[in-house]
């Protein structure tokens, strides 16, 4: 088992690496510079720009300022907020981003859950079909048209809520209404369709030839077999929602950091992207790993190493 | 094996947990923070006790301010909220001109050249401070030193001395500014510049509080830090989130200034701001476009001019715009007055020269106006000029011609509209071509564009920023064009000390670019906002900033 961490710990780190490095030479290949403006733009100013965030070093030389700033984890300042770090940009957003992410994702999995369990038990029932619409209406509505849509009529129309910015409790109501909804309609089929199938099975049969009572049948045998596939997306879910999304933190006017992954690229802000790509990297990978274990925990069958456990 | 997993699990989880929480109280337990929250309590309870005697303003600055440090946040999202901080020498009025500020008066020697400011001996920092004229020289070094990196520092190359130590061939000893005695600072210029004390007025000029500086390099980052001398104090700042603005007692003219407070939210989508305004949580509000239709004509809408040009770029280098008859052609066929009527729909002024409305010449006559139209709509002799043009070329078929925009749904329709009254009037197909902001403005310098999008915003307030664009080595030019007639009147202009004259330069200078026309311009740009009733007096400068010193909300 030790060894099979050391062995993920060793692979995440070449992930990042590679990523990173991917990463520095793809954002350099792309035209443009940070300092490109619409405005009048002084050839000397621009040469003291450059000097000061070192790109006026040779591109080998950089990617080994980069390499470092990744092991140290400092990235040093923003081009494009020229008085704070990347460091201190993400510090204050992931928390913002993160708070409305688990909350997301709570939601997201209760009512998911329950709403793919509830479908497969009464299978081609009405509360079936109801549950069913309501999911590919939440997977083919795209958040952003209902972050308007719920701003306007719980916030403006109906006044129930404030309609957006970052104070309270009650301002992360309709972002999380938001954000929820696609996930958890994905979760709810991914459920259904997997309940159904172990609900056939001869296991299931058998725990109701025992005489097991039907809701530890349901809880206890059958979706623990049943969320594989959730559990499967949760990673890349996890550290999606959890790193702050562009559209819904613009909208809802929400300090997270979901911004700086597009305003860095768009601006040409490199610190700002090598910064935002290595955190999420990072993060994903390290979830990727909570899942993979998660997998041995709930399926004994599958090993997370060759040589078979006890 | 269960076991062990679970107890891995377990500690996995704590771990991520523990390393979570960290980041949270790395980002919220700093001492700062905690201060800011407490602050912001007693704030809200300040409003709710002491009721109906705290007006607070409520605004919407789109987004972070770049940087509070004076010569770092050169961009209106940084003007806004500094203008409202601190003062400058010199503080542009209710009619957009530099009135007396930190200064009281200044003196100008004959040839134009040296400036004395005598700076008032009531001017405070918001910490007691005096503002010293040492302050002035503080900042405005620090802001031509290269170590700075400012990216403003070009506005204080009139200072003599300040490009060479800009350039870092030139010492910091040798920039002509110098405090004479604690209150009275002396500033030399490279050649005569008539409208020194309105460049100054940008933020870029703005005193710093040097021992405070000295201290905490980082005296701007934080509310509890930030030392001004402006209107206003700011008292709380929570980064990307908003900021409130308190009066400040120790400004000289407090007594003008009837606000108590101002909040800036920080709302990035424009109908995200709509909505606020609608929910009465903002009382200004700018129009999502889709409702400009509905809204523009309301009452509650204010229409300012702000000076900058939306305007296209013809890359002479590039066939077939080498001919200045084919550039006048197509110049020539499009419809100003049409695109911001049915196209734009914002209520802007369409524009027939370069320089925009709002600059008054010494006999009090504006620039545009008196210097006329430069180009009228003429689909006759665009037709007429698309042939001659063509002889003389020789060409059969005209080459193709390709209009570059950058991604946008407004630009977009600008082009689209051109696109048809190009085939309408001159009968030519041209291509559409959208890329992305940064590689359009690297092509469009690198000249691979053949046609396309640009606009100009002032980064002060006179012509010759306008013009100082299309001179043969300005990095703003992008066409290709050079004109040594156009480079000699503009440098002509530019050390000029009787200031007739240096109009007359300038109107000139207008002329012989659009006699070539290397350019077209469509229309000059507004701010349009939509005010709440109670609200007035909200001074929004042509070169951008905002001024709230007169504001008052009933």
């Amino acid at each position: 088992m030790i060894k099979y961490i050391v062995k993920r710990f060793f692979l995440m780190i070449l992930t990042i690496f590679i990523i990173a490095t991917l990463t520095f030479f793809l954002m350099n290949a792309i035209p443009g510079s940070p300092f490109n403006e619409e405005k009048t733009s002084n050839a000397v100013v621009q040469e003291n720009l450059e000097k000061h965030f070192n790109l006026d070093k040779p591109l080998p030389v950089q990617y080994v300022l980069y390499l470092k700033s990744i092991v140290t984890f400092d990235f040093g300042p923003s081009i494009k907020q020229p008085t704070e770090t990347v460091n201190s940009l993400l510090g204050r957003g992931f928390p913002i981003s993160a708070e409305l992410g688990i909350w997301t994702i709570l939601v997201a999995l209760i009512s998911g859950i329950t709403l793919g369990v509830v479908a497969a038990l009464r299978h081609n029932k009405l509360i079936d079909y109801t549950a069913m619409t309501i999911a590919v209406l939440g997977i083919s509505i795209p958040n952003f048209v209902l972050a308007t849509l719920v701003i306007q009529v719980i916030a403006v129309d109906l006044k129930l809520l404030p309609a957006a910015t970052w104070n309270s409790p009650q301002h992360m109501i309709l972002p999380i209404i938001a954000l929820a909804t696609g996930p958890m309609a994905i979760i709810a089929r991914l459920t259904r369709s997997s309940m159904l199938e172990t609900l056939t099975q001869d296991y299931i049969k058998t725990a109701r030839a025992k005489g097991l009572s039907p809701f530890k049948i349901v809880v206890k045998h059958a979706l623990r077999n049943a969320l594989m596939p959730v559990v499967t997306i949760l990673g890349t879910l996890l550290a999606g929602i959890l790193t702050g999304t562009f559209v819904i933190e613009k909208i809802f006017a929400i300090p997270g950091m979901g911004k700086y992954f597009v305003q860095g690229i768009n601006q040409r802000d490199y610190p700002v992207i090598m910064g935002t790509t290595v955190f999420y990297s990072t993060f994903l990978v390290l979830m990727l790993f909570l899942v993979d274990i998660m997998y041995g925990v709930l399926d004994p069958r599958i090993k997370l190493h060759k040589k078979g456990g006890e | 094996m269960k076991k062990w997993m679970m107890l891995l699990l377990t500690v996995l989880f704590a771990f991520t947990l523990a390393a979570c929480t960290a980041t949270d109280s790395s980002g919220d337990g700093d001492s700062d923070e905690t201060e800011t929250e407490s602050e912001d309590n007693s704030s809200e309870t300040n409003e709710e006790t002491s009721g109906d005697d705290v007006t607070t303003l409520n605004l919407n600055n789109g987004q972070n301010p770049t940087s509070l440090d004076p010569p770092k946040g050169f961009d209106s999202a940084s003007w806004n909220v500094l203008n409202n901080l601190m003062e400058g020498l010199t503080r542009l009025g209710k009619e957009h001109t530099p009135e007396a500020a930190t200064a009281e008066d200044w003196k100008v020697s004959e040839d134009g050249t040296v400036y004395t400011f005598m700076i008032r001996d009531n001017a405070k920092w918001s910490n007691g401070d005096d503002v010293t004229a040492g302050d002035f020289v503080y900042a405005w070094k620090r802001l031509l030193d290269p170590e700075t990196a400012s990216p403003a520092a070009f506005l204080g190359y009139f200072i003599k001395g300040g490009e060479a130590f800009n350039k870092g061939e030139g010492s910091k000893e040798d920039v002509m500014v110098e405090a004479v005695s604690e209150k009275e600072l002396k500033v030399t210029l490279e050649a005569p510049t008539g409208y020194f004390t309105h460049v100054i007025s940008n933020p870029a000029f703005f005193p710093i509080n040097e021992s405070v500086a000295t201290e905490n390099p980082e005296w701007f980052a934080e509310a509890d830090t930030f030392v001004g001398n402006g209107p206003f104090n700011l008292a709380e700042y929570n980064k990307d989130k908003d900021m409130l603005l308190k009066k400040n007692e120790n400004y000289w003219d407090a007594e003008t200034v009837t606000l108590d407070q101002v909040h800036f939210a920080m709302v990035d989508d424009t109908n995200t701001e709509y909505q606020l305004f609608e929910s009465g949580d903002l009382d200004v509000s700018e129009i999502p476009s889709e409702m400009s239709e509905e809204l523009i004509d309301s009452d509650a809408v204010s229409i300012t001019e702000q000076a900058g040009t939306y305007f296209y770029r013809f890359n002479v280098t590039e066939e077939p715009f080498q001919n200045e008859k084919i550039r006048k052609a197509f110049a020539l066929a499009v419809d100003q007055q049409e695109i911001v009527e049915f196209v734009t729909k914002n209520k802007e002024q369409p524009a027939y020269g370069f320089v925009s409305y709002g600059f008054q010449d010494p006999s009090g006559n504006d620039f545009r106006e008196q210097n006329g139209n430069m180009l009228e709509t003429d689909p006759e002799k665009a037709k007429q000029l698309l042939e001659e043009g063509m002889k003389e070329e020789g060409y059969d078929e005209l080459p193709e011609v390709t209009l570059t925009y950058n991604t946008s749904e407004s630009h977009k329709a600008i082009a689209e509209a051109l696109q048809q009254k190009f085939k309408t009037v001159l009968d030519v197909e041209i291509g559409l071509e959208n890329t992305e902001w940064n590689v359009f403005l690297q092509d469009q310098k690198d000249l691979k564009h053949q046609l396309s999008r640009s606009s100009f915003l002032a980064d002060y307030g006179d012509p010759i920023n306008f013009l100082e664009s299309f001179t043969s080595d300005s990095v703003m030019n992008r066409t290709g064009w050079s004109n040594d007639e156009y480079d000699q009147l503009i440098a002509d202009a530019k050390s000029e000390s009787n200031d007739e004259k240096r109009w007359e330069l300038m109107y000139e200078a207008e002329k012989v670019l659009f006699e070539e026309m290397p350019i077209f311009p469509v229309h000059f740009y507004n701010h349009v906002f939509l005010n709440k009733d109670n609200v007035s007096d909200i001074i929004r400068h042509p070169v951008g900033y905002l001024e709230l010193k007169w504001a008052s909300k009933e």
